[in-house]
């Protein structure tokens, strides 16, 4: 048993350590490691307005995500439900940056800038809600008739059983819906500069503008270990969310 | 004992299905205790019948009374917290483990943890799982015997006067059904639920049921005990239904001690030859039953074999194994009685203490009533 979760700590861990150390190799090679100690402290504000862009827009998503997944699949709803899933197909079938300019166009129409952080907050929340309303609405939509009709049966009232029930059996499956998500955020945040959004996505840009691979990497290495850092958070999170009765994979870390 | 539950005129009428009834004006009553089974042809409204009870499915008209009280006029949610609830595919809740399953309705009644457990505990003793093993597991780690038992332990879990069942072991290979279905009448001898049983089989119907509820298109054709349905099949219908072996499955529904005679030809082993000789004599019989000083069975000897030999019976004894429990049904009986040459069954008691024995002439008076 020790060694079985010893194999799988390396497997998992052996890859995810080659992968920072060429990062890291990549980053010192281009001396982004130098323009970054240079500009610390633009770097850090950087870093916060992207960790802005990303949670603020995941933390959004999911809360509204998941609330419409779960309303479109009451009875009151199942007539609109379709033509709620078909607005966010097409919403997540538009490329990001095609989303952002949309934003910067459409924003203004209605009375609000089209440039800063707020609009790209927008765009992102917009590209990311997708996969969670789809997965949360699929979720519940697959827990099976027979468990639905045993709780009702046995005097569970609505509400007990959406939060007893439906979604702890949804949660493998919106689990998955917020992976897509932040896969989304997280590789969109940095296009979030070009509508005045901040963010790493500043230095990336730059340094293809200048054609300095110093500051291209001094962005492009955070963003990805940020990516990084959020699909662990996920795996972990994901460990006490789902139950073990519901989960799919089989091995599993004491 | 007074009735627990009574259908009146009960009446479904499914909106859209072209006014057909699905239940028709269907009415009897229960008394507490009693195990009622609803049998009958595919679709002719069984489980509508039962999902009325717990108002799963409304009434169009009618009324279902449990223990002198309206369920119209009751709260649905207390009213269903009341009622235990086995479906036929189960239904358990995947994320929870075996034990949050069975603590479901004593959550939702607001139990203390204590007693909580402690009713985990005992129900998953009575449905024969080790608690130890068994509580924290999820139901996908459970073969569906397994979980079909856990289906009925979460739905007595309330200690719920009433429990409704709707073909509960009709996923389940034959051997482990009547596992099942006995270990269910056992624990209904302790327990005395009242219990609405849907089931599409003849054979469980009889067996489980105190009575038997036969519905056809909607329609009671017949609620009777299974005995009298076997002995007084309403129409061709009902006989057609119970099947042709009809006196057979009758067999099912006795005990070998219903039928046996009391003092079978006994003699004690210590006894000598010659008074078994006189015993012999006496009674007219082929074959004497030895017993010891309990009464205990210890075989039989055969007066052809006797000769004129001195000594004890017991020199003389030839092992038996033409011997049934009391407990057994008669259709039991009735086939150890053509597997031996004696022409009777020896009935004795868990102690293997002689308490009488059978002949088919019993077995056909028993039938005759
Ligand atoms: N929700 C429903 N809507 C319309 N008709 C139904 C519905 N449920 C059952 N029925 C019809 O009612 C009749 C009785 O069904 P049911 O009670 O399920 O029968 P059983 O359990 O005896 O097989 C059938 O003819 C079935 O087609
Ligand atoms: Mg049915």
């Amino acid at each position: 048993m020790t060694t079985r979760i010893l194999f799988h700590l390396i497997k998992r861990l052996v890859p995810v350590l080659l992968t920072i150390c060429f990062i890291v190799w990549l980053y010192t090679f281009y001396g982004a490691w130098d323009y970054t100690i240079k500009n610390i402290a633009e770097f850090f504000k950087l870093i916060i307005e992207h960790f802005i862009l990303v949670i603020i827009s995941m933390f959004c998503a999911v809360i509204v995500g998941v609330t419409l997944g779960t309303i479109m699949t009451r009875k009151s709803m199942e007539k609109m439900s379709p033509v709620i899933m078909a607005v966010v197909n097409v919403w997540q079938s538009v490329p990001s940056l095609g989303v952002l300019a949309l934003a910067y166009g459409f924003l203004p129409l209605i009375g609000l800038s089209g440039i800063g952080m707020v609009p790209a907050l927008i765009a992102l929340f917009f590209h990311a809600v997708a996969p969670i309303v789809r997965n949360t609405y699929a979720g519940i939509k697959s827990v099976s008739k027979d468990v639905i009709e045993a709780a009702t049966g046995m005097g569970m009232t609505k509400k007990q059983i959406l939060f007893q029930i439906e979604l702890p059996n949804a949660m493998p499956v919106i689990a998955g819906g917020v992976r897509t998500s932040t896969a989304i955020i997280v590789g969109t945040a940095p296009l979030a500069f070009l509508i005045g959004g901040g963010g790493l996505g500043f230095w990336i840009f730059t340094g293809i503008a200048l054609v300095d691979m110093g500051i291209m990497m001094a962005g492009a290495v955070p963003v990805a270990l940020i990516a990084m850092l959020f699909d662990y958070c996920l795996g972990v999170s994901e460990k006490f969310l789902v139950s073990r009765g519901v989960r799919t994979d089989e091995i599993e870390l004491a | 004992m007074g009735t627990m539950l009574s259908l009146q005129k009960v009446t479904k009428i499914y909106p859209g299905a072209g006014h057909i009834k699905a239940v028709d004006e269907l009415s009897f009553d229960l008394e507490e205790g009693e195990i009622c089974t609803v049998v009958g042809p595919s679709g002719c409204g069984k489980t509508t019948a039962m999902k009325m009870i717990n108002r799963l499915i409304s009434i169009t008209s009618g009324k279902i009374i449990i223990d002198g009280k309206d369920i119209a006029r009751l709260n649905t949610i207390e009213l269903r917290r009341s009622i235990g609830y086995v479906i036929q595919n189960i239904g358990l809740f995947p994320n929870m483990t075996i034990g949050e399953n069975i603590a479901i309705i004593p959550k939702l009644l607001k139990w203390d943890k204590a007693k909580t457990d402690e009713k985990v505990l005992r129900l998953l003793e009575i449905v024969n799982l080790d608690p130890d093993e068994f509580r924290d597991r999820y139901p996908k780690e459970l073969s569906g015997g397994q979980q079909q038992r856990i289906g009925v332990a979460r739905a007595m879990a309330g200690d719920p006067p009433i429990m409704l069942m709707d073909e509960p072991f009709g996923a389940i290979d034959p051997i482990n059904r009547a596992h099942l279905q006995n270990e269910f009448l056992k624990v209904q001898e302790k327990v005395k639920k009242t219990v609405i049983f849907v089931t599409h089989d003849i054979d469980e119907a009889i067996k489980m049921g105190d009575k038997i509820c036969l519905l056809k298109d909607g329609h009671l054709v017949q609620f009777a005990s299974p005995e009298q349905m076997l002995t007084h099949p309403k129409n061709d219908f009902v006989a057609d239904f119970v099947g042709g072996d009809r006196t057979l499955k009758r067999l099912n529904l006795f005990t070998v001690k219903r039928a046996m005679k009391d003092n079978p030809p006994t003699i004690h082993q210590d006894e000598t030859i010659e008074t078994a000789q006189n015993v012999f004599m006496k009674t007219n019989t082929r074959y004497l039953i030895a017993v010891d000083s309990d009464g205990k069975l210890t075989g039989m000897i055969d007066k052809e074999k006797l000769n004129d030999e001195t000594g004890k019976v017991k020199d003389l004894v030839s092992p038996t194994n033409a011997w049934l429990m009391a407990h057994a049904s008669l259709k039991d009986g009735l086939s150890e009685i053509f597997s031996h040459e004696y022409g009777f069954l020896i009935v004795v008691d868990d102690n293997k203490k002689v308490l009488g024995w059978l002949h088919t002439q019993d077995i056909k008076e028993t039938l005759k009533g």
